[in-house]
C-alpha cells in the first residue's frame, strides 16, 4: 500500500456542555486512512461523529467548547495538522485540503457574487489579481458544469438554484486543486434527480483532477455508487471499515447490517414485518453517556453479556487482502455462532 | 439676493428633485427600495436633505454675500428680511441667509464626518468582541457600556473648556470618539448570530485568516444596522454640534455653524427674531429629515423590526 495522504489516528474531539451535564465525547477514538486518489464513504446516522471528524481535520471545532484532545494525531502528507501553527493551517485550508458543506442554501456568503466566492480561495492563497481571479472563477463555472459562466459569475447566490449553489460551493473548494476534497453531506439539501447529478460531477472531477475524496453521508446509496472503502461510525466510534464491495457483500457489525437492512428496496420484496420498512430499534444515545460495553449493545439484536460488561476493540475480520482491510468492533467476530437473533 | 442667486436656488431645488427621483428609479427593482419609498416620510425626507446637501455644495453662488462680510455695522443690523436680505440681517450686519448657506457645509460637514468616524469605530469594535468572544468580548462591552454611561454633552464639555481654540477637525473627531458606543452594540448583537452562520465556517475552510473573515466576510453582512444607525445619527451628532457651539465651545465664531448663528442672534431674538429663528429652523428641518429617511431605512432595511 501507497503512503496514506490523510492518516487520522486515536482522534479524539469532546464538547465541555454548558450546564456541567459533562463532557460529549462526541468523537471518541477514531482512526482511518485515505489513500492519494480515492474516495472513502463515511458512513453514519445523526449524531455520530461524521461532521465533527471533518470539521477536526481542518481543525474548524469552535474552541471552547470543543477541544481535541492530545494523544490525537491527524496526519496529513506526513505533517501533524494538530501541532500547525494558525498560519501554517490557513496554507493548507482551502489549498491543500478543502470543504464543502451540507447547506448550499447557508454555505454561501449572501452578500457576495459567487464569482467574488469562488475567486477567494485562489486570492488568499494564490495572491492573484481581481481580474486573473474572475478568468479562473468563470474557468470553474464552466469545470463544474454552470451554462453562461460569464453571466453567472456575477450573480448573487439568492438567484440559483439549490443544485446550481451546490455546484458553486464545489467550484469554491476545488479552485485551488486541493489534494484532499471533504464533502460534508453534499447531496443531503437536494433533491434525487440533482443529487445524483451532483455526484456524477464530484466523481469526474476527482478524476480529472486527481484528488482523493471524503465522502460524508448518511445515505448508503451514495456510498455504494462512489466511494472504494467505506468507514461506518457509530457513538462517536469507527465500528466497520472495509473495502465497498465486501462490506455490502458481508456486513459483518450488526449496526451496518441493520443499516443496510433498512435501506428500501425495488428489487426484493419486502421480507419482515407484513411490508413495513425494517428499522434500527431504538436512537443514537447521548454523547455524554454512551453506554457501557460495547456502545451499540442496547440497540443490537445478538447482544450477550460480554458486550455489556466489555467493550470491543477493532478486529480484523480477514476476507482476503492485506490485515487491516475489513475491520470490525464487535464481539460476534469472536463468537460468530451467536449470530442468530433472539426474539 | 440677485437673480443670480434666485437662479442658482432654483437650480439646487431642481437638483434635489433630480436626485431624489434618481434614487427611487435605481432601487425601484429592489424589494428594500420599494419598501423605503412605500414609507410615506422618505421622499420628503430624503428631498430636504438633497436639497441641504446641493446648496451647501453650491453656497458661493447660491449666498449673495459673504459669509464674515458685515455689511454695514450701522444701518443695516438687525435688518428684517427682504428682497436684498431673504433672511435678514444679524446684529453684526451679515446676511442670514449667505450664513446659514455657509453655515450648511460646517454643519454638515460635521454631522457627516464624525458619524463616519463613530460608524467605522463602532462597526470595528463590535465586530471584533461579537466575533471573537472569549475575553475580548466582554472586555470591550464593558468599556461600551462606560461610554453609554457617560453624559456625553458634559464629556465634551470638559474636554472643550481644557482645550482652548479647538481646531474643527478635532472637534470632529471628539464627537466621533464619543458617539462610536451604541452602534457597536448593534453591530455585535448582529455578529453575534452571523458568527454561527455556515458560510463562516466556509470562510474559515477556505484559509481565510481572522481578520478577512471578521471583515470582509462578516461585516458586510451587518450593513444593515450600521446604515440605520448612522442615518439616525447623524441627527444626534448635528444637535450635539448645534447646542456645543450655542454655548460658544464649538465651532469658534465668525465661522457659520448653525449652532452658534442661534447663540449671534439669540439676545435680540425681541426685536429680530429672524436671526435666530432661521438656522433654529433649518437644524430642526434637516434633523428631521434625517430621521425619517432613517426610520424608512430601517424598515426597509431590517424588516425583522418593522412589527416591533
Amino acid at each position: 500500500m501507497t503512503e496514506p495522504l490523510l492518516r487520522v489516528r486515536d482522534l479524539q474531539t469532546y464538547f465541555v456542555t454548558e450546564h456541567g451535564s459533562g463532557t460529549a465525547r462526541a468523537v471518541d477514538g477514531v482512526s482511518f486512512e485515505v489513500q492519494p486518489g480515492e474516495t472513502l464513504g463515511i458512513v453514519g446516522e445523526s449524531g455520530c461523529g461524521k461532521t465533527v471528524t471533518s470539521l477536526s481535520i481542518l481543525r474548524l471545532i469552535p474552541e471552547p467548547p470543543g477541544h481535541i484532545r492530545p494523544g490525537s494525531f491527524i496526519e496529513f502528507e506526513g505533517r501533524n495538522l494538530l501541532t500547525l501553527k494558525p498560519r501554517e493551517l490557513r496554507a493548507i485550508r482551502g489549498n491543500q485540503i478543502a470543504m464543502i458543506f451540507q447547506e448550499p442554501m447557508t454555505s454561501l456568503n449572501p452578500v457576495f457574487t459567487v464569482g467574488d466566492q469562488i475567486a477567494e480561495a485562489a486570492i488568499v492563497h494564490q495572491r492573484l489579481s481581481r481580474r486573473a481571479a474572475r478568468t479562473r472563477a468563470i474557468e470553474m463555472l464552466r469545470l463544474v458544469g454552470i451554462p453562461d459562466p460569464e453571466e453567472r459569475v456575477d450573480h448573487y447566490p439568492h438567484q440559483m438554484s439549490g443544485g446550481m449553489r451546490q455546484r458553486v460551493m464545489i467550484a469554491m473548494a476545488l479552485v485551488c486543486h486541493p489534494k484532499l476534497l471533504i464533502a460534508d453531506e453534499p447531496t443531503t439539501a437536494l433533491d434525487v434527480t440533482i443529487q445524483a447529478q451532483i455526484l456524477e460531477l464530484l466523481d469526474r472531477l476527482q478524476a480529472e483532477l486527481g484528488m482523493a475524496v471524503m465522502l460524508i453521508t448518511h445515505d448508503l446509496g451514495v456510498v455504494a455508487g462512489s466511494a472504494d472503502r467505506v468507514v461506518v461510525m457509530y457513538a462517536g466510534q469507527v465500528v466497520e471499515q472495509a473495502p465497498t464491495p465486501a462490506l455490502f457483500a458481508r456486513p459483518l457489525h450488526p449496526y451496518t447490517e441493520g443499516l443496510l437492512a433498512s435501506v428500501p428496496r425495488l428489487d426484493a420484496p419486502p421480507a419482515r414485518e407484513h411490508g413495513r420498512l425494517h428499522g434500527i430499534p431504538g436512537q443514537v444515545p447521548a454523547a455524554t453517556a454512551w453506554p457501557d460495553g460495547c456502545r451499540f449493545h442496547p440497540r443490537c439484536p445478538y447482544a450477550w453479556d460480554r458486550c455489556r460488561a466489555e467493550a470491543p476493540p477493532l478486529l480484523d475480520a480477514g476476507g482476503g487482502g492485506d490485515p487491516g482491510t475489513h475491520t470490525v468492533r464487535c464481539w460476534l467476530l469472536t463468537d460468530p455462532r451467536r449470530r442468530t437473533p433472539h426474539s | 439676493m440677485n437673480l443670480w442667486n434666485w437662479l442658482a436656488l432654483g437650480g439646487a431645488a431642481v437638483m434635489a428633485l433630480t436626485i431624489v427621483a434618481e434614487i427611487r428609479r435605481h432601487t425601484r427593482t429592489s424589494v428594500a427600495g420599494r419598501r423605503f419609498f412605500r414609507h410615506p416620510t422618505a421622499t420628503p425626507g430624503l428631498f430636504v436633505l438633497a436639497f441641504f446637501v446641493t446648496v451647501a455644495l453650491a453656497a458661493p453662488l447660491v449666498a449673495p454675500y459673504r459669509p464674515y462680510q458685515q455689511i454695514d455695522i450701522d444701518r443695516l443690523a438687525d435688518h428684517a428680511p427682504s428682497t436684498r436680505f431673504l433672511l435678514g440681517t444679524d446684529p453684526y450686519s451679515r446676511d442670514v441667509w449667505s450664513r446659514l448657506v455657509y453655515g450648511a457645509r460646517i454643519s454638515l460637514g460635521i454631522g457627516a464626518l464624525a458619524m463616519v468616524v463613530a460608524v467605522t469605530i463602532g462597526a470595528a469594535v463590535g465586530a471584533v468582541a461579537g466575533y471573537l468572544r472569549r475575553w475580548v468580548d466582554p472586555a470591550l462591552m464593558r468599556l461600551v457600556d462606560i461610554g453609554l454611561a457617560m453624559p456625553r454633552m458634559f464629556a465634551m464639555l470638559v474636554v472643550v473648556a481644557l482645550w482652548e481654540h479647538l481646531a474643527v477637525p478635532v472637534f470632529v473627531l471628539l464627537i466621533g470618539l464619543t458617539g462610536w458606543f451604541a452602534t457597536s452594540r448593534l453591530v455585535r448583537a448582529e455578529v453575534l448570530s452571523l458568527r454561527e452562520r455556515e458560510f463562516v465556517s466556509a470562510a474559515r475552510a477556505l484559509g481565510a485568516g481572522t481578520g478577512r473573515v471578521i471583515f470582509r466576510h462578516v461585516l458586510p453582512n451587518a450593513a444593515a444596522p450600521i446604515i440605520v444607525s448612522a442615518a439616525l445619527g447623524i441627527g444626534n451628532v448635528m444637535l450635539l454640534e448645534a447646542g456645543l457651539s450655542f454655548l460658544g465651545l464649538g465651532v469658534p465664531s465668525p465661522v457659520p455653524s448653525w449652532g452658534n448663528m442661534i447663540a449671534d442672534g439669540w439676545h435680540k431674538m425681541a426685536v429680530a427674531w429672524w436671526s435666530s429663528t432661521f438656522p433654529g429652523l433649518a437644524i430642526s428641518l434637516v434633523v428631521m429629515a434625517l430621521n425619517a429617511v432613517g426610520d424608512a431605512l430601517r424598515d426597509a432595511l431590517d424588516p425583522r423590526r418593522e412589527a416591533a
